[in-house]
């Protein structure tokens, strides 16, 4: 790993995308979002990320992606620097943000071609990815329509749709299911679970039975530091797992 | 390329997809109609005023030079027009940024292969084009003065200009202030505050050195846009719009900085 965005020793390039994390710090003024992180997520695997709400998965998540600096410390995505290399990580990086954060003016068509095109596509490409994406999360039906006149579910089909366009390697997921009735809550599982594969997914989730249903691995972020890291059956269903999502010093009622 | 122009499409459809571009073009352009028509009734009743004084019908020698269509209509549009671009312009800008910063959805940006040069260059760029739409749509009774009032199209041009480099300017201006602030409301308010404390200095002549006062002239919007207005295009006066809508884009894009390594 290197902070210069040079591709580093992580798995990632040939085998895959991996995200390598060292000592990373953020603070927010006197609040440390994030301290000392050192995290390594390995190559097609889904991998879970968890935490109670404030416990510094987003933040982690804006510093993969380039939308935060880091305050200290580094983190590679297959080998770049999302600060150094910005291009080389988004090139590899599909992102799907909490549900609500679309365009409601836009078609749901119109909303992927634009993606689709931010994503540096182009000509034939753009047509060809939105008609696969529109299929593969079964839009069809619904490419016409304003977003904004979407139920939640569908919302958030338009939102992993979104992050698939130009086939990344890695895609990041942030609470996927949060707000969504359970039958949504269902689907948008089915969903992923679909996704998993010759990929690495970075899934961020406070729901347990979400990350035994899809992950191998997982660590959980407490007050911004990592409290535990392991398979997804050793971190959950051994001990009080709840203990680890609890503030310091906060006991079980 | 592709990345800015795939922006410049989105923005377009939203802008359009939203009601406020529609009104704000339909109340610039009844704005103007009213105040063209309304200055043009008053002339044309000082013009009868004239004609009835000389008792043998319409005698335009009677006329006195400073009773023309320019002064007595077209100038006052444009003045007036200068103050309603400042009143209107920033509802327009206010939701360009503060929405996509309300939304989250400015992140969703920063994950594609656009920089936030890129949303900056092709916010303002879209802003920008939607000026020059209303400032023909605001020049359209203005223009009418063309043939009656005896005014040159290049002169015409010049006022042309000097409105749409104005417009710019309030444009740009409103665009800096929303990408501070994730509530539209704020963008809205500070943009007016800020576009109409630049106006016109002229008040403070009194109260400040003559040093300071050549400052703030040198600074305020009123004497540029007032010199394209009398149909002179000199080149500090571009360079000044032109300086505005620099500074602020790189404003703009240092609020993107601000959230990046900001506290």
């Amino acid at each position: 790993m290197n902070a210069q965005g040079q591709p580093g020793s992580d798995a990632g390039t040939a085998a895959g995308v991996g995200i390598e994390a060292r000592d990373l710090t953020r603070r927010f003024g006197p609040h440390v979002a994030l301290d000392r992180l050192s995290l390594q997520v390995p190559p097609n695997e889904t991998f879970g990320l968890m935490g109670a709400n404030g416990a510094g998965k987003t933040t982690f998540i804006r510093l993969v992606t380039g939308y935060l600096l880091p305050s200290e410390g580094s983190v590679t995505v297959g080998g770049f620097s999302p600060a150094a290399n910005p291009r080389e990580v988004k090139a590899r990086l599909g992102y799907v943000m909490e549900t609500s954060r679309l365009y409601p003016e836009l078609r749901v068509q119109g909303f992927l071609r634009f993606m689709a095109g931010a994503r540096g596509l182009s000509g034939g490409a753009v047509s060809a990815s939105v008609d696969r994406v529109i299929e593969q999360f079964q839009l069809a039906d619904v490419a016409k329509r304003l977003i904004g006149n979407l139920s939640k579910g569908f919302e958030q089909r338009v939102s992993l749709a979104q992050a698939f366009l130009h086939d990344p390697p890695l895609v990041i997921v942030d609470e996927p299911t949060g707000g969504l009735d359970p039958v949504q809550r269902g689907d948008v599982r089915a969903v992923l679970h679909e996704l998993q594969g010759d990929r690495t997914v970075l899934l961020c989730t406070h729901d347990m039975d979400e990350a035994r249903a899809l992950t191998s691995n997982v660590a959980i972020l407490n007050d911004g530091r990592l409290v535990a890291h392991g398979t997804t059956h050793d971190v959950l269903d051994r001990g009080d797992p709840l203990a680890l999502f609890r503030p310091h010093g906060e006991t079980a009622a | 390329m592709t990345e800015l122009r795939a922006l410049v499409r989105k923005e377009f459809a939203c802008l359009f997809g939203s009601p406020t571009a529609y009104l704000t073009l339909t109340m610039i352009a009844l704005v103007t109609a009213l105040i063209f028509f309304d200055h043009l009734r008053i002339y044309n009743q000082i013009l009868f005023l004239y004609s009835t004084t000389t008792m043998g019908g319409f005698d335009t020698g009677a006329i006195p030079d400073h009773i023309n269509l320019w002064d007595r209509v077209f100038f006052p549009v444009m003045e007036t027009l200068g103050l309603t671009l400042i009143g209107t312009i920033p509802l327009i800008t206010m939701r360009v940024f503060a929405e996509e910063h309300a939304r989250g959805t400015d992140e969703l940006l920063i994950s594609t292969h656009l920089t936030p040069s890129l949303v900056v260059l092709g916010k303002f760029l879209v802003t920008f084009l939607f000026v020059a739409l209303v400032m023909i749509v605001s020049f359209l009774y203005p223009a009418t003065a063309i043939e009656q009032g005896g005014l040159g199209v290049e002169h015409l041009a010049a006022v042309f200009v000097g409105l749409t480099l104005h417009g710019f300017a309030i444009a740009a201006i409103g665009l800096a202030c929303s990408a501070y602030t994730s509530s539209q409301l704020i963008a809205a308010v500070s943009g007016w505050a800020v576009a109409f404390t630049l106006w016109d200095f002229s008040w403070a002549n009194a109260f400040v050195s003559e040093r300071t006062a050549r400052f703030l002239e040198a600074i305020a919007l009123h004497p540029r846009y007032g010199s394209f207005a009398e149909g002179i295009v000199d080149l500090d006066n571009i360079f000044y719009f032109v300086g505005i809508a620099l500074v602020a884009m790189a404003i703009a894009r240092f609020a993107f900085d601000l959230r990046r390594v900001g506290s």
